[in-house]
């Protein structure tokens, strides 16, 4: 069952009325039920994993705790997280290495007989793993009790809503919201339908939309530079709105549950920095990855050097995790080089940029930073799209040459929309900036539209609505479904 | 040596700045030598020189030289009676 599907509005539907005419201590059933169901439908076989995880941890939680001295609570935890990084590797990760180890056997001319193996990716194993991870690692440090209510510690596992792709949540702060009596409160009624909504019009009008455009530039065997360039950009794009839509709908039924989910995106294509750029693009992830790998990577490290090994380091977990392939992995590298780098010539850049006289024009210098870090965001991106590391470097030699961004060519690489399809995309485009801009303005733009009458607000949703239900298209599930 | 003249210090170290530099009001961000990469560094000095183990959640709480106070406060350090 897809989230951008009527079966799941429907399925949605009847689990919030259940779960408001039911007393509060039956509806930890309900939602432990209606989660398996939720990923039971997408994918049955890996049910059981996911039963075991959520087993394996809740009772490694409770012996991390029942452990008096801090190091045999590290061992018991240390014992946890290699059982649960076990299926993560197996299921994710075992063809990944096999399949380079043979490639290296060739190489060296020696003998490999391990076979490839035939491995589905559970979904979201990839998500539900990380929540596991920090839960072990907070539990043995005493910031968070072991959970004993096997049902409610079930639901931090796979509460629906955000099990499929995030945002990746703590049990600090989702645990006590599953446990707390939620009333049916209209605010969260009207605010998660109009995040819902939000996420359909990002997922239907602007990420599907450009799906295909997007593929038949990256599946095509030898596309032009200015195909690659608009691709690309393309992609970002695409990547954006697939994944925010996702996020979108996940706050919004959860929402609508009385449940407060972390925010994951905060208009990371408008960052001034690849370091701003972490901490607006999938937040949850990154500070995840900052208080998990990063920090204690650098427990002890005092020199600039070192804290920048440990970045690459945790740049590289990112690319790992997000996909099991090599050009993922560069992908985290390039990030981990940005970062770096960036810091490194940070104070030659100040230099530049008071030399050139550039600092006395914020507004212009804001935009040169956003511009010049969406380029390398997408230079980066080139790699994430391309399907095998040699397409990924013909593909960022295209992109960078200074022939692929010739205006003529770009104009003509346009062509790879049909005339209805490029206006139908940048109208909606052009409604998403708008939305986009008044929320840079540090004003909600739902707080906004709710001080207008009640006629404007009720012709913009049935505007949203109708937008969906005629323009929208709907491709093969969500781009970070996979991960 | 007093716990504040080593934490003033553990500044100077670990940020490579002047002792002039190192004011009350100074927060994360106010000078070019603690940034995210520096503060890093500061952390693992002040664990070394205080003997105690700062956690991720409180390594973002510490944001300016009297946060950074309070929380070694917090983790035992005397400040006051020494």
């Amino acid at each position: 069952m897809s989230f951008i599907s009527i079966e799941f509005l429907l399925f949605f539907t009847i689990i919030v009325c259940i779960y408001y005419l039911i007393p509060h201590q039956f509806r930890w059933i309900l939602l432990l039920v209606a989660s398996y169901v939720f990923y039971g439908m997408i994918n049955v076989q890996f049910l059981p994993l996911l039963i075991l995880s959520t087993v394996c941890t809740y009772f490694f939680g409770i012996v991390i705790e029942k452990q008096e001295t801090k190091k045999q609570k590290k061992h018991v935890m240390l014992l946890g997280i290699s059982i649960l990084l076990f299926f993560l590797g197996w299921f994710k990760y075992f063809n990944f290495v096999n399949e380079s180890l043979r490639a290296v056997a060739e190489y060296f001319n020696w003998n490999y007989s391990i076979p490839y193996q035939e491995i589905l990716l559970p979904i979201a194993i990839s998500f539900y793993t990380f929540q596991a991870v920090s839960y072990l690692v907070d539990v043995s440090k005493g910031k968070q009790k072991a959970e004993r209510h096997y049902g409610y510690f079930s639901i931090y596992f796979a509460f629906f809503p955000q099990l499929v792709a995030g945002p990746i949540e703590r049990a600090k702060k989702l645990l006590p919201q599953l446990r707390a009596e939620q009333s049916l409160e209209y605010e969260n009624i009207s605010y998660g339908m109009k995040r819902i909504a939000w996420g359909f019009f990002k997922k239907t009008l602007i990420a599907d939309r450009l799906a295909p455009i997007v593929s038949s530039v990256f599946d095509s065997p030898n596309p032009t530079g200015s195909e690659v360039v608009v691709g690309t950009i393309l992609f970002s794009i695409q990547l954006y709105a697939d994944f925010s839509a996702l996020s979108d709908i996940a706050i919004g039924c959860a929402r609508i549950l009385g449940i407060k989910l972390s925010e994951n995106f905060k208009q990371p294509h408008f960052a001034v920095s690849i370091s701003d750029f972490w901490n607006r693009w999938h937040i949850t992830l990154s500070t995840w990855l900052r208080d998990y790998i990063f920090f204690p990577l650098c427990k002890g490290k005092k020199k600039r050097s070192d804290i920048y090994v440990a970045i690459i380091i945790t740049f590289l977990v990112s690319g790992v995790w997000h996909g099991a392939a090599w050009t993922f992995v560069l992908w985290g590298l390039i990030h981990g080089i940005y970062r770096v780098f960036g810091d490194y010539t940070k104070h030659y850049r100040e230099k530049v940029v008071s030399f050139t006289r550039l600092d006395r024009s914020p507004t212009l210098h804001r935009w040169m930073k956003i511009s010049i870090t969406f380029f390398l965001i997408c230079f980066a991106r080139v790699f994430f799209r391309s399907d095998s590391v040699s397409q990924a470097f013909e593909n960022a030699q295209l992109f960078l040459s200074i022939s692929s961004w010739s205006p003529v060519g770009i104009f003509k690489a346009l062509e790879l929309f049909t005339l209805l399809d490029f206006v139908v995309f940048s109208f909606f485009f052009i409604i998403l900036q708008l939305f986009q801009y008044i929320e840079r303005k540090k004003v909600s733009t739902w707080k906004l539209l709710s001080q207008r009458s009640l006629i404007t607000r009720y012709a913009f949703y049935i505007f949203i609505i109708l937008s969906v239900l005629v323009f929208g298209v709907s491709g093969d599930g969500f781009v970070y479904g996979r991960f | 040596m007093r716990n504040i003249d080593k934490y003033k210090h553990a500044f100077i170290t670990a940020l490579d700045i002047e002792e002039s530099e190192v004011r009350e009001d100074l927060a994360l961000g106010d000078i070019r030598e603690w940034d995210s990469i520096g503060h890093m560094g500061l952390i693992s000095e002040m664990e070394d020189v205080f003997d105690v183990s700062i956690d991720a959640e409180w390594m973002t709480e510490f944001n300016s030289y009297s946060s950074g106070l309070e929380l070694l406060k917090r983790l035992g350090v005397d400040f006051i009676n020494e």
